[in-house]
């Protein structure tokens, strides 16, 4: 009995030290608060996200399915989970640990307070509280994303721009980053850049990148702290890749292709042989008949003689 | 086979005691009947075996995702390579000029046509959705080795078919007249079948010119149904299989097991039809150096295909050696080489054992190891497969035939055996008027007994 | 998609064999073959069947197949069938300009064995019944053993389908090798002539064949499964067409796979849902093919397992027991 006493103390202690180990957030991301208030439509919208990103490992909330692995992913319902503050769940999702997968280049922030906000929707208590207005995003308006390309220095420029005091004005000082996107999500290109006085950034374009037959390929730059200016990204498709047009996998005739594609030596081999051969049987029956033919003529003749 | 027939025995007496002799056996007697409700009801427990696999799915069988092919294919190749003695006897041996094959022709070429008919059906057993036997000819593809197989048998059952018919023409009409015990329907089927045969030196002409075109003919497409048989396990890239010369491996592999075939009918003709007078001990002891010969080519070809692997030892290859010189299949392997292929060639070198039944046990042993020779080259490969076979169940990972797979493969065999015990009794085993022209143009072989 | 939608059933003459089962399914298909027909209207057509007689201008809300919802006249509605043979047209086609390929890390691989059931429970097989299967790979005595996800390796000339005797398996023009299984004709010829061991044959009635009956068959899917035919690793086209990472790719916990396009050179991370250069990756980890001496040329590249940050513990039994005995 003693044992099995000492035994769970250790298990209690050990899940206690794992606990106590876990994860720490700083004071100042744990304060952090969403920009936006949490309504149905976020909570539908991080939903989505939810099954695409996170169930995989983290289960449907509230049924404790998550898979097993150490430390355990908690169920986005449990306790564990709901006693984070909205900035420690942010903070968490943004930098990542061990199994856990940082999602700062995947899911942009208000992604990411969306699927905050789905998480949210399993806890009744919860009262949400939201960040108040201000920095530049509190005075700017309708931030404007303009990419352009020079070839001559193979660099991409994001000139950011929002109204200001009712004019449009340059922001500096943002930290902007520009994708690439591809088939199954969005190429990091360059590094993270921060917009000078007139807000430009300027990215270095990889020279060996393929865009589509023309070269061009689907750009897309956003500021990186979109809780400060809302939504900004632009989406841009410019000639900046090499032209790339690699021909379907099953364009030639070939031994693995379709009947269709038959390489045509074999072809002509196949059908020679088996017409050559078969013409010859066919002759042979042919012979068949003109022994019974033959046949009938001789009994004729016997009987006329 | 000469160029002009003499008809002259057409008026001989001494065709009406061949005839009488060779006829004999022919017709429906209590001992066939006997046989044949044996070998029936032996079939409806093999196909009541089938019913079994059709309704379950192959998972009745031993065979699983790493071994996939087992005692079918095995069977389907040993069926291809007897079938291959057809062309052989009658071609290459009757092409050149061996007078002593002509009584034996015939039965080569039941052999023949009974295995290329039934290879067929073999493969059908192993297909996991027979009822789709169709596609193969509505989406056939030209690169697939099947393909070109499906297309060689066909062809080479037909080739077949035609060289047992054609020559038998005359003979059904001499029987014609001769068979007035028999019953009506059989009488019926050889007027049928004589195609208004009358022995005018015109039919005989027309007839020795099909029979040589048909002779030809069938040689390379023989070549073609076994070299493409081969090619269903040498296309692939699996030790054991991944080899250049499976073609002649198993062309001359055939020759084998075909002559022991064709030896145990040949004493089962003798014996039971009391035929001796035309299957003289002669015919085996040349039958017996025929199988030397054959058995020595195909000795060759078994040395090229395991010293050289043996020799380099390639990862891959060492695993599968290792597994048949000393490993699990080492006992069947050394059984198959030594009692199917050593054996018979020191043996058949004394005249003794090219006697009449020392031949027929040898032939035994010779046919029943050709069998088996089939089985050690399909299954052992897959089981050692380039990567490893780890998170199945254990029986996934070794191959054990079930009982249900054997029936069927049984059932596979006896089918063969009906259709041979059918062509025997129905017509004349022997050639009548090849035996009656050979006898009276007094080209008879002096050395007949 | 919206409640009224589902109700389009009514509508569908395939619907009485199919209902319940086959709904999402269903649906799944019908995006894809374009506008997913009669939508919500289809609640108010059976109240309100009357109304069909006469010639009317209501508007219904119809979901596109690129996700706006729209209206349109409920009498320039016309019912689509679901299209198997659509299905099997698009499944052979393949999806234009694009080269999949996949990229193992081996140097991750915990022998979790997420990506199997993930697999496992998308294709409806048993847990012995692989598309994907861990092995624990060790090249001679003295070099490190490590775990090797396998599926199938979506070769360039591929000597599977080269011996296909009936088109029943084929590669499409983004490198795809499919299996057409109500074209197989059982003679697996293709396991025979797999060196990477990537086929499994269904020896009996699959899984899920009772639940999957009258389902139309989708050939990037390759369900319903069927009895006496092959199966194989798709490269899970069926998510690929939606734009989606493969089953086994996105339930990896430990960011072993990576997938993506050779044509665009990117390749994306299953678990960090990060995209790299497939080039770079490969340039800067050693990736190499599986047995390329064999000539397949094949889709899928492994890193080498280097730098592990686990420590590697064998499997003691790699027997599975047979669910069935």
């Amino acid at each position: 009995m003693k044992k099995r006493y000492l035994s769970l103390l250790l298990i209690v202690l050990i899940s206690f030290r794992l606990s106590a180990q876990e994860w720490v957030v700083p004071a100042e991301n744990g304060a952090k608060l969403s920009p936006f208030a949490f309504s149905d439509s976020t909570r539908k919208a991080g939903a989505v996200l939810f099954q695409t990103n996170c169930k995989s490992c983290h289960g449907d909330p509230g049924k404790n399915n998550a898979i097993a692995l150490v430390p355990p992913p908690p169920d986005p319902a449990s306790a564990k989970m709901q006693g984070n503050s909205d900035g420690a769940l942010f903070f968490k999702l943004v930098s990542g640990k061990g199994p856990m997968p940082s999602f700062k280049n995947t899911i942009s922030s208000t992604d990411l307070w969306r699927v905050i906000s789905y998480i949210r929707s399993f806890n009744e208590k919860y009262v949400q509280q939201i960040a108040p207005k201000s920095g530049i995003a509190g005075a700017a308006e309708n931030v404007k994303v303009l990419l352009t390309w020079s070839k001559e220095t193979n660099q991409v420029q994001a000139v950011i721009s929002a109204m200001k005091e009712k004019r449009i004005q340059p922001i500096a000082g943002a930290e902007v980053k520009l994708f690439a996107k591809r088939y199954f999500g969005n190429l990091l290109i360059d590094e993270a850049r921060n917009t000078d006085a007139q807000g430009k950034a300027i990215f270095n374009f990889p020279k060996d990148l393929p865009g589509d037959s023309a070269g061009f390929v689907q750009l897309s730059a956003r500021l990186t702290d979109d809780a400060a200016f809302g939504e900004a990204k632009a989406d841009t498709t410019l000639a900046v890749g090499v032209p790339t047009y690699r021909p379907p996998l099953n364009e030639q005739r070939a031994m693995w292709n379709v009947v269709q594609k038959t390489p045509i030596w074999l072809l002509l081999a196949y059908i020679f042989t088996v017409l050559a051969v078969w013409s010859f049987i066919f002759y042979v029956l042919l012979q068949i008949r003109a022994i019974y033919k033959a046949g009938i003529n001789k009994n004729q003749d016997t009987i006329d003689s | 086979m000469s160029s002009e027939v003499n008809t002259d025995f057409l008026h001989d007496k001494r065709l009406d005691a061949i005839a009488a002799d060779l006829l004999r056996p022919v017709g429906i007697s209590k001992g066939f009947l006997i046989w044949m409700g044996f070998l029936t009801i032996s079939l409806m427990g093999c196909i009541y075996a089938y019913y079994i696999q059709w309704d379950k799915g192959l998972i009745v069988t031993g065979l699983r995702d790493y071994v996939s092919w087992g005692m079918y294919i095995a069977n389907f190749i040993f069926f291809v390579a007897t079938s291959l003695v057809g062309m052989l006897i009658s071609s290459v041996l009757g092409l050149i000029g061996f007078k002593w094959v002509k009584p034996i022709a015939r039965i080569a070429e039941i052999i023949a046509v009974a295995f290329a008919a039934v290879a067929g059906l073999v493969i059908v057993s192993d297909m996991g959705r027979p009822e789709r036997l169709p596609y193969v000819f509505m989406y056939g593809r030209i690169q697939s080795p099947i393909l070109w197989d499906v297309t060689v048998v066909t062809t080479y059952m037909v080739l077949s078919a035609l060289l047992y018919f054609i020559p038998l023409i005359p003979d059904l009409a001499i029987s014609k007249g001769r068979m007035g015990h028999q019953p009506k329907w059989l009488q019926a089927t050889y007027e049928f079948l004589s195609v208004n045969w009358n022995h005018s030196s015109y039919q005989y002409k027309i007839l020795l010119k099909a029979v040589r075109i048909l002779l030809i003919l069938i040689i390379p497409t023989a070549f073609a149904i076994h070299t493409v048989t081969s090619w269903l396990l040498a296309v692939t890239l699996r030790p054991g299989w991944d080899s250049s010369i499976f073609g002649p491996y198993f062309l001359t592999g055939a020759f084998v097991a075909g002559s022991a075939a064709v030896v145990i009918m040949m004493y089962f003709v003798r014996t039971n039809y009391k035929l001796d007078k035309y299957l003289t001990v002669y015919h085996f002891d040349m039958m017996g150096k025929l199988l030397v010969l054959v058995s020595i080519v195909y000795l060759y070809f078994n040395i090229n295909e395991f010293l050289v692997p043996a020799y380099k030892l390639k990862t891959a290859d060492a695993i599968h050696l290792h597994e048949l010189f000393v490993g699990e299949h080492a006992m069947l392997f050394w059984s198959v080489q030594l009692l199917g292929l050593i054996l018979p060639i020191i043996l058949l070198l004394f005249k003794f054992f090219r006697k009449p039944f020392p031949m027929l046990v040898i032939s035994i042993v010779v046919l029943v190891a050709a069998w088996f020779k089939r089985y050690i080259i399909v299954v052992p490969t897959q089981e050692n497969p380039f990567l490893p076979k780890q998170f199945v169940p254990h029986a996934w990972m070794v191959y054990q035939p079930t009982v249900i797979e054997t029936a069927i493969t049984m059932g596979t065999i006896l089918l063969a055996v009906i259709i041979i015990t059918i062509l025997f009794k129905l017509f004349p085993v022997i050639p009548i008027w090849e035996m009656a022209e050979e006898e009276c143009s007094g080209e008879k072989d002096k050395h007949q007994e | 998609m919206s409640n009224s939608n589902k109700d389009t059933n009514n509508n569908n003459p395939q619907s009485d064999q199919n209902r319940g089962n086959s709904r999402r399914a269903f649906f799944k298909n019908f995006g894809l073959i374009g506008a997913a027909t009669a939508a919500g209207g289809a609640a108010i057509y059976s109240g309100f069947k009357y109304e069909e007689s006469k010639p009317n201008h209501d508007f219904v809300k119809v979901l596109t197949s690129d996700n706006r919802l729209v209206e349109v006249p409920r009498d320039s509605i016309k019912d689509i069938k679901v299209d198997v043979n659509r299905l099997q047209l698009q499944g052979r086609e393949g999806l234009k300009g694009h080269r999949f390929v996949m990229v193992i890390d081996l140097s991750k691989c915990r022998n979790a064995r997420k990506c199997i059931s993930a697999c496992q429970g998308a294709h409806h097989l048993r847990p012995y019944e692989y598309h994907i299967n861990t092995l624990v790979m060790q090249e001679s005595p003295n070099t490190a053993p490590y775990y090797m996800p396998k599926p199938c390796q979506h070769c360039d000339n591929p000597p599977c389908v080269a011996v296909c005797p009936v088109d029943a398996t084929f590669k499409r023009q983004d490198g795809i090798v499919l299996i057409d299984n109500e074209r197989c004709i059982g003679c697996r010829f293709c396991i025979a002539a797999c060196p990477y061991s990537a086929r499994m044959f269904h020896w009996e009635e699959p899984l899920m064949s009772v639940a999957d009956k009258g389902k139309p068959y989708n050939i990037e899917l390759n369900v319903p499964q069927k009895k006496g035919t092959i199966s194989k690793c798709l490269f899970s086209s069926d998510r690929l067409r939606e734009g989606k990472l493969p089953y086994c790719v996105s339930a990896c916990p430990n960011g072993v796979y990576y997938f993506g396009d050779e044509n665009q050179d990117a390749v994306t991370n299953g678990t960090t849902k990060v995209t790299h250069r497939l080039s770079e990756l490969i340039r800067e980890n050693g990736g190499y093919h599986l047995m390329p001496e064999l000539g397949t040329k094949p889709r899928v590249y492994y890193l080498p397992p280097k730098n592990r940050l686990f420590e590697f513990k064998d499997v003691k039994d790699k027997t599975l027991e047979d669910q069935k005995t």
